[in-house]
C-alpha cells in the first residue's frame, strides 16, 4: 500500500473520529484518497460531509503515524493482509444501525502481533470495573485455562475483571488484546501503564480512535461493539445492573456472536447483570473454560471423556503415557524399572509418563508399586 | 612491679572477643578477688590457678591479688581463662616476663597439680584471635590439632603450666602442630547395601543434587533410615570455609574428636523424637549451646518417626529453615548459632504400621490425625515426597545398586552446575531459589511447563507445589546435565508432589 493511502485513512480516522457508515459507503465508491482529497478541500458533497467539515482543518496524519511508529505501533487499514475483515463482516447484517454502528475505518494498534492471527482465536472477557475477590478468582481460573489453551483475550483494560483476564492471560504465558476508548499512546487508567506496556510486548493495545485522542463516555461504548466484533464469543464475568459489560453482551448478541455468563451469590450486587441475563435468556451460564470452549469454539464433542479440550497439549509425553498404560499388567502392581523394561522406553521416561497418568485417573501407587486404576 | 598482664578470649556462640587479664599485687590481707562478671567455674578458678601455680614451683604472692577481666561488662565464663590468669598474676609477681607474653593469646583449664586441660570452643577462640589481629595461640595439647586448622596463626600446645611458662621466659620449647594431614573419609554405610528401592534412591540423589528437604513414608522396615544415613555420603564434601563453620560450632558443642578434629563431611544429626525443643534448637542455662539444628550446620538433620514428634517441637524448626541460623536467649546473653541444614523427615503413614499397608488396623481418623500433625509451613519447605514400597522378594535376590561413589560423582556434577547458575543471584542450590525467581525470570520454555499446568488446572498440586516441582525439575535436569528442565523432568518432579495424608 503505498504512503498516500495510508496517509488517507489516518485522516479520515482522525477526522471521523470513530466509525461512520456513510463515510464507508463513500470510500467504496470513490477510493480513499480521492475520499481525503473532497473532504480536505471542502468540495465534498452530502450530510456526511457537512458533519465532517468542521474537523477536516485536522490534518494530524502524517505525525501521528510517525509517532506511533516510533513507538512500537501501526495503523491498519482495510488495505491490508492483517486487517479482520472477516470479523468486521458481521457489521453489514445488522439490520438497523445508525452511522456510527459499523467497522472501523482502521484501526490504531500498539504491538508487534498480526491482528488477524490474534482475532482467530479468540474470547472477549468483560465484567464490572468493581470486582469481588471471586470475580478476579473465577476470572483469572477461566482466563488462565482458556489461554493456556491458546485463545486470545480480548478486553477493554478497564479496572476490575478486565484487568483480571489481561493479568491472567499473561500470567500464564498467553496473548491478550486491549481494545482502548482512547489513543493508543494514552495509558487510561493512567493505573495500568504498565499493565498496557506488557499486554503490547506479547498481544496488542487496539483503538479505532487516532494517538492523542482522550477517552469519553461514547467511545467506551463504540470501544465495547469492537471488543464484541473481535471475539467469537463473550464471558461477561461479574457484571451489576447497570454494567457496561452488558451494553458489550448486547453488541456481541447483534453481531451474532454467542454470550455467556458466570454465576456469583444471588445475594451479591456484582452479580446482579449476570443473573439478569441468564434468567432472560441472554446469555449462557458457564462455570469453567471448558464450558466457555463448548459455546464459543468449534464444534467438538462434549462427552468425549477426560478433557479433550486440553489433550493436544502434552504432545511431547503423550506417547510415552500410552505405551507405559499399555504395559501395567491387569491386576498387577508394578515398578517403574520393570515398566521400563516391558514398555522398551528408558527408565526416565516412564517416570515422567507415570505422574501424568495418574494426574488422569489411569493409574494408581500403592504400597506394592503402580497399577491401572 | 605489681601488675601484671595476660589475654585470652571469650566465646560467645561462635563469635569471640579478645579479653584482657590483670592481675594485682597489693597491700592488703591475703586473698584473692575476682572482678569482670565471673561465673561460677570461672570463681572456682581462683582456687585452681593458686594451687596449680603453687604446685608447679613457683610461688604464690603472699598479699592481696586482685584480677580483673576486661571488658568488664562482657560476662564470662568456664574454665578456659586458668591459664591466662595464672601467668597474669605470675607477670605481676616478676615471674614471667611480657615480650612474648604480650603477643600470645592463652587457653586453657588448669588441675591442680599444674596440667593444662583441654576447653571447648578452641577453634572459635583461634579464630577470633586472628580476625583481632593476634598471631601466637597457646592451647592445651589436647586440642592443638583442633586450633592448628587456623592457618596465619602460630599455636602452641602447652602440657603444663611450668611447660607454659619456661616458654614464656625464653628457656623452653612447647609442641608444635603435626604437618597437616588430610583425614580419610569416614567409612560409612554404601549406597549398594540398600536392597531395591530404586526410586526412594533415585529421590535420595535428587534431594542431594538440590539440597532439597525430604520427607520419607512408608511401613517399618522398608529402609527410610538406612536411605537417610546414607545421604552424607552422596553429598559433596564441605568447602573448606563451611568445614570451620561447622568444625567451629561443633568445638563449642564439645562434639570433636582429638585426632580428626576438621569436620569435613557433611554431618549426619539424627536426634530422638522425643527430644525437647532446647535439643532440637540450642539451650542451657547461662549461655546457650548448640542444639542439633546448629551441630547439623551444613549436613543432614535426620527426624526419624517425625509424626511422633510434639508439634511444639517441630514448630520450632520454622525458623531456622527460614533463616539459616537460630538465636537463643538466655541469661549471660544471646547466643547465635549458623543451622542451615538439609531436612530429612521420615514417618510410617499410620500409627499401627503393619508391613503391608493394606493391614492397617488403625481408625480412619486416627490414620489421617497422624500425618497430619505435621503442619503445613514446615511441610511447605519440604520439596520432596517419597513414599517408599514394601520390597518384594525378587529384590531381596536381585542385582545391587549403584555404589555411593558412582552417585555422588553425579551429584557433585549436578551441585556444581547450579552453584554457577545461581552464583549472580546469591544462592548456591536449587533448594535455596525463591518462587517468584522460578516462575518469573526463570521461566521454563511454555512446553516444558505444560505438565505443571495440567496438574494446577486438576487441583493436583497447589501454587506452592508448583514452586515446588520446578525446584526439583531443576535438580533433575541438573543430574542428567541438561542446560534447562524440559517438558519431561518437570513430569517426573510431579511424583515428588504432596499427595495429602491418605
Amino acid at each position: 500500500m503505498t504512503d498516500e493511502r495510508r496517509l488517507a485513512w489516518a485522516y479520515l480516522s482522525t477526522v471521523a473520529q470513530g466509525a461512520s457508515r456513510s463515510l464507508s459507503a463513500l470510500i467504496d465508491e470513490h477510493g480513499v484518497v480521492e475520499v481525503a482529497e473532497r473532504i480536505r478541500a471542502g468540495t465534498a458533497k452530502g450530510e456526511v460531509a457537512a458533519r465532517l467539515r468542521s474537523r477536516a482543518h485536522l490534518d494530524t496524519a502524517a505525525t501521528d503515524l510517525d509517532r506511533l511508529a516510533r513507538a512500537g505501533g501501526r495503523l491498519v487499514t482495510p488495505d491490508d493482509d492483517e486487517w479482520p475483515a472477516w470479523q468486521f463482516l458481521s457489521f453489514d447484517r445488522l439490520d438497523t444501525a445508525t452511522d456510527t454502528e459499523g467497522a472501523p475505518l482502521a484501526l490504531w494498534v500498539w504491538g508487534g502481533r498480526r491482528i488477524d492471527e490474534l482475532a482467530e482465536r479468540a474470547v472477549g472477557v468483560v465484567g464490572t470495573r468493581a470486582a469481588s475477590g471471586y470475580g478476579e478468582h473465577v476470572t483469572s481460573e477461566i482466563v488462565g485455562d482458556l489461554a493456556a489453551d491458546g485463545w486470545t483475550i480480548m478486553s477493554g483494560a478497564a479496572f476490575g475483571v478486565d484487568a483480571a483476564a489481561h493479568r491472567a492471560a499473561l500470567g500464564v504465558g498467553g496473548t491478550t488484546v486491549a481494545v482502548l476508548a482512547c489513543g493508543v499512546d494514552r495509558a487510561y487508567p493512567a493505573a495500568h501503564a504498565q499493565l498496557l506496556r506488557r499486554i503490547a510486548e506479547t498481544g496488542l493495545v487496539v483503538s479505532e480512535y487516532p494517538p492523542g485522542t482522550s477517552p469519553a463516555r461514547y467511545r467506551f461504548l463504540s470501544r465495547n461493539r469492537l471488543v464484541a466484533a473481535l471475539s467469537a464469543g463473550v464471558v461477561v464475568v461479574e457484571a451489576g445492573w447497570r454494567s457496561g459489560a452488558r451494553n458489550t453482551a448486547a453488541w456481541a448478541r447483534r453481531l451474532g456472536r454467542p454470550v455467556t455468563a458466570v454465576p456469583g451469590p444471588v445475594t451479591s450486587a456484582a452479580s446482579q447483570g449476570c443473573h439478569r441475563m441468564i434468567r432472560e435468556g441472554e446469555a449462557r451460564l458457564v462455570g469453567t473454560a471448558r464450558e466457555v470452549v463448548e459455546e464459543c469454539g468449534p464444534l467438538l464433542g462434549s462427552d468425549d471423556g477426560r478433557d479433550g479440550l486440553f489433550r493436544r497439549e502434552l504432545d511431547g509425553l503423550s506417547e510415552d503415557m500410552t505405551l507405559v498404560y499399555e504395559a501395567l499388567p491387569g491386576t498387577d502392581a508394578c515398578d517403574p524399572a520393570a515398566l521400563a523394561e516391558s514398555a522398551g522406553l528408558p527408565i526416565e521416561r516412564v517416570r515422567a509418563a507415570l505422574p501424568l497418568l495418574e494426574l488422569d485417573g489411569f493409574v494408581v501407587a500403592t504400597d506394592a508399586g503402580w497399577r491401572r486404576a | 612491679m605489681a601488675l601484671g598482664r595476660a589475654w585470652s578470649v571469650a566465646v560467645t556462640g561462635i563469635d569471640g572477643q579478645v579479653v584482657e587479664i590483670e592481675a594485682d599485687i597489693g597491700g592488703g590481707l591475703p586473698g584473692v578477688k575476682m572482678v569482670g562478671l565471673p561465673d561460677t567455674a570461672l570463681q572456682e578458678s581462683r582456687d585452681r590457678v593458686r594451687a596449680a601455680v603453687a604446685n608447679s614451683g613457683a610461688k604464690w604472692p603472699d598479699s592481696k591479688v586482685v584480677l580483673a577481666l576486661s571488658p568488664a561488662t562482657l560476662p564470662k565464663v568456664g574454665s578456659v581463662y586458668d591459664a591466662g590468669l595464672a601467668c597474669a598474676v605470675l607477670n605481676a609477681a616478676n615471674i614471667v616476663p611480657l615480650d612474648l607474653l604480650e603477643k600470645t593469646i592463652l587457653l586453657g583449664e588448669l588441675a591442680l597439680d599444674g596440667r593444662l586441660r583441654p576447653v571447648r570452643g578452641v577453634l572459635p577462640a583461634v579464630l577470633a584471635a586472628r580476625r583481632h589481629g593476634w598471631c601466637k595461640v597457646v592451647v592445651p595439647t589436647a586440642t592443638l590439632s583442633e586450633a592448628a586448622l587456623v592457618e596465619d596463626v602460630d599455636v602452641y600446645g602447652a602440657d603444663t603450666l611450668a611447660d607454659l611458662v619456661r616458654w614464656l621466659q625464653g628457656d623452653g620449647p612447647l609442641e608444635r602442630p603435626d604437618e597437616h594431614r588430610a583425614p580419610p573419609r569416614p567409612v560409612r554405610g554404601d549406597l549398594s547395601e540398600v536392597v531395591g528401592q530404586h526410586e526412594a534412591r533415585r529421590a535420595l540423589e535428587v534431594a542431594a543434587a538440590g539440597a532439597h528437604h525430604l520427607m520419607l513414608t512408608g511401613p517399618p522396615g522398608v529402609g527410610k533410615t538406612m536411605l537417610a544415613q546414607r545421604l552424607p555420603g552422596i553429598l559433596p564434601e564441605l568447602t573448606e570455609a563451611h568445614a570451620l563453620e561447622v568444625t567451629a560450632i561443633h568445638s563449642v558443642a564439645g562434639s570433636l574428636s582429638p585426632d580428626r578434629p576438621l569436620v569435613t563431611e557433611p554431618p549426619f544429626v539424627a536426634p530422638h523424637h522425643t527430644a525437647t525443643v532446647s535439643a532440637l534448637i540450642g539451650g542451657g542455662t547461662g549461655m546457650a549451646k548448640p542444639g542439633a539444628v546448629s551441630r547439623a550446620h551444613r549436613g543432614i538433620l535426620f527426624l526419624d518417626e517425625v509424626a511422633e514428634m510434639p508439634v511444639k517441637t517441630l514448630e520450632a524448626l520454622r525458623t531456622p529453615l527460614e533463616d539459616g541460623e537460630v538465636r537463643v536467649a538466655r541469661r549471660d546473653g544471646v547466643a547465635r548459632y549458623p543451622a542451615r541444614f538439609q531436612l530429612i523427615l521420615a514417618a510410617n503413614p499410620c500409627p499401627c504400621a503393619p508391613a503391608r499397608d493394606a493391614d492397617c488396623i488403625c481408625a480412619p481418623a486416627a490414620r489421617r490425625r497422624y500425618l497430619g500433625r505435621l503442619s503445613g509451613p514446615l511441610l511447605d519447605r519440604v520439596d520432596l515426597r517419597v513414599r517408599m514400597q514394601a520390597v518384594s522378594t525378587n529384590a531381596l535376590m536381585g542385582d545391587t545398586g549403584e555404589s555411593t561413589e558412582e552417585v555422588r560423582a553425579r551429584v557433585e556434577n549436578a551441585r556444581a552446575a547450579a552453584a554457577e547458575r545461581w552464583a549472580a543471584h546469591g544462592w548456591s542450590t536449587n533448594a535455596e531459589v525463591p518462587g517468584p525467581a522460578l516462575r518469573q525470570k526463570f521461566r521454563l520454555a511454555p512446553a516444558a511447563l505444560r505438565p505443571l499446568e495440567r496438574a494446577l488446572r486438576k487441583g493436583a498440586i497447589t501454587a506452592r507445589g508448583a514452586d515446588r516441582a520446578l525446584r526439583v525439575a531443576w535438580s533433575i535436569c541438573d543430574l542428567e546435565g541438561a542446560a534447562s528442565p524440559s517438558e519431561l523432568h518437570v513430569a517426573t518432579a510431579l511424583e515428588f508432589r504432596d499427595r495429602g495424608t491418605a
